[in-house]
């Protein structure tokens, strides 16, 4: 079961590597992004900065629903999940597979916005306890994102078609979930969102509060219901509306 | 009296130690016998286990590993009253079929025949609607993983990973057969080597031509060893000289004694390879034999001939 699945982590990773379109979405994107921002914003010395930065770990993070949904579309056009379930390898061993790529890329993602904040000016309070709880939301949202990925992979017909309808998931979430700060108004809203829920706990972190206190630890809970109830509906879809 | 007191104890004594005596040296017997008696019973199991089981023992023992067919059969696919729906439309009528170990089968008939269909069936890609079939010894609704442990599949649309190596994607569905490293690399190695495309092993699949991807295609098949191969039109597309080359590749299979079962509309294609032939249309079964039985008995000179003296059509038209 290992080799199978550490061959397919390692091909997907291949494809990231090679394939210069998921290549920029999944870790130029995020370091463009952060620079972009940083400038546009004032750095580090900007209060709006601060309070942007948290925002921006999620919002690179729910761009992975648009690469998975590609992916998906694009291997089930050219016949390639066909291919693979004439094998031995199990649905949940691919789709394994494809959890793990996306908590690596997550994780790379977390290490490249963090560092290039840094770079750009700025400082949040934070600790090694601190630090490992961030990456932890992180992968609860990119756990989150390959679910919404597969479930736009189930709706959509062709690779193009995955890219416009992934919006549908990264729209919300971009503009109440992540960096845009959040009214009474958009709160409902935000309040379905799994990008707001670790956007929120991230600021809490970054802002020096106890990574432990009540709202982090009820955040975490949600987050990870959020992310289960996520993934297996995306599975579920997937397996019985994907035509594999 | 005191003294005939003292030789009757002495005697009781002497006798004593006799009967001692004697039970020990029986005790001694009984075990040596017991000895006899186990070693007896373990040639008495062996050679049990040499007799062979009658039919339905065999039966018995092969189902509760997952076995359904008979075991002194020579077939490896049984297919019985196989059909299967797409919605009001009826892909496969009633397809009643057994392929023998070591054949290389074909399965003949125009674009939308049923071919591809049936294939989809035996490898689990599709659930039959109605009817069974058995790869392999194993039932397709039932035990679908042991089968794709078994075979071998190239699929129509020739499936690689673009941005992988030709040799990264052979080796990928190696690992996915979880076979061991080296074998992965010497079974990766002979192929390119035999099928000709050694040089661009190490180039991206992006940059193959159409034949070399189908190539690839088939090499990836046949990675894990494979006993029962399903080439579902493997040459469709290739240019004469490719479509030649991969004959003789197919033809190497055969010598393997590996069961092959290919899909083609191409009637030089099904005369060249195949063993025995199997004419579908409109989802049914209409001719079965050897490509030589097959004209003997409907006076043709070729398969194409014989499609049209029973369907009044010619293969390439389609339905």
């Amino acid at each position: 079961m290992i080799q199978r699945v550490f061959a397919l982590v390692k091909m997907q990773l291949l494809k990231l590597i090679r394939e210069p379109a998921i290549l920029f979405m999944n870790l130029l994107f995020p370091a463009v992004l952060t620079i972009a921002f940083a400038l546009s914003f004032g750095g580090g010395e900007s209060a709006i900065f601060t309070m942007m930065a948290p925002g921006l770990f999620g919002y690179a993070c729910i761009f992975l629903i648009m690469t998975v949904a590609m992916s998906f579309t694009d291997d089930r056009e050219q016949g390639l999940l066909k291919r693979i379930n004439i094998t031995p390898t199990t649905s949940s061993q691919f789709i394994g597979s494809y959890i793990i790529t996306n908590m690596i890329i997550a994780a790379i993602q977390l290490v490249i916005v963090f560092l290039l904040a840094l770079l750009m000016g700025y400082r949040p309070k934070i600790d090694v306890i601190g630090v490992i709880l961030a990456f932890v939301f992180m992968l609860l949202l990119s756990l989150c994102s390959v679910g919404l990925g597969l479930i736009t992979a189930t709706i959509a017909k062709s690779a193009g078609a995955a890219t416009g309808l992934s919006f549908i998931f990264i729209l919300p979430q971009m503009f109440f979930g992540t960096f845009i700060e959040v009214t009474d108004i958009t709160r409902g809203i935000a309040a379905f969102l799994p990008s707001y829920y670790v956007t929120e706990a991230l600021k809490a972190i970054f802002n020096g509060i106890s990574p432990f206190v009540m709202e982090n630890v009820m955040r975490l809970g949600i987050i990870a219901l959020m992310s289960g109830v996520i993934i297996i509906l995306g599975i579920f879809l997937f397996k019985k509306y994907g035509k594999v | 009296m005191v003294t005939s007191n003292m030789n009757d104890k002495e005697e009781m004594l002497k006798l004593i130690d006799e009967l001692k005596n004697d039970i020990s040296s029986k005790n001694n017997e009984i075990a040596a016998y017991l000895d006899k008696i186990n070693a007896l019973e373990q040639e008495i199991t062996r050679l049990q286990n040499l007799i062979p089981d009658s039919p339905m023992q065999i039966k018995v023992k092969q189902r509760k590993k997952g076995f359904v067919f008979d075991p002194n059969s020579e077939s490896t696919i049984v297919i019985k009253d196989l059909v299967k729906q797409f919605g009001e439309v009826t892909a496969v009528n009633g397809i009643n079929l057994e392929i023998k170990k070591g054949e290389l089968f074909g399965l003949l008939g125009p674009n939308g025949a049923g071919k591809t269909t049936t294939i989809n069936i035996l490898v689990g890609l599709l659930s039959p609607t109605k009817g069974s079939a058995v790869v392999g010894g194993y039932d397709v609704k039932r035990d679908l993983q042991k089968i794709k442990e078994m075979i071998g599949v190239c699929p129509q649309e020739a499936s690689v990973y673009k941005f992988l190596k030709g040799r990264e994607n052979v080796e990928l569905f190696g690992n996915l057969f979880e076979m061991d490293k080296k074998v992965i690399k010497a079974r990766t190695d002979k192929f390119f080597e035999t099928s000709g495309l050694k040089e661009a092993s190490n180039r991206k699949a992006k940059g193959y031509s159409g034949g070399m991807i189908r190539q690839l295609n088939l090499i990836i098949a046949l990675i894990n060893d494979p006993k029962i191969v399903f080439l579902d039109e493997p040459t469709v597309g290739m240019d004469p000289r490719a479509r030649r080359k991969t004959w003789n590749f197919i033809g190497d299979l055969k010598q393997d004694d590996k069961t092959i079962i290919l899909t083609t509309h191409y009637i030089e294609e099904a005369e060249a390879l195949c063993d025995r032939v199997g004419i579908i249309d409109y989802g049914k079964l209409i001719a079965l034999g050897s490509p030589q039985e097959l004209m003997k008995k409907h006076d043709a000179k070729d398969l194409e001939e014989v499609f049209m003296k029973i369907t009044g059509r010619r293969i390439l038209e389609g339905t």
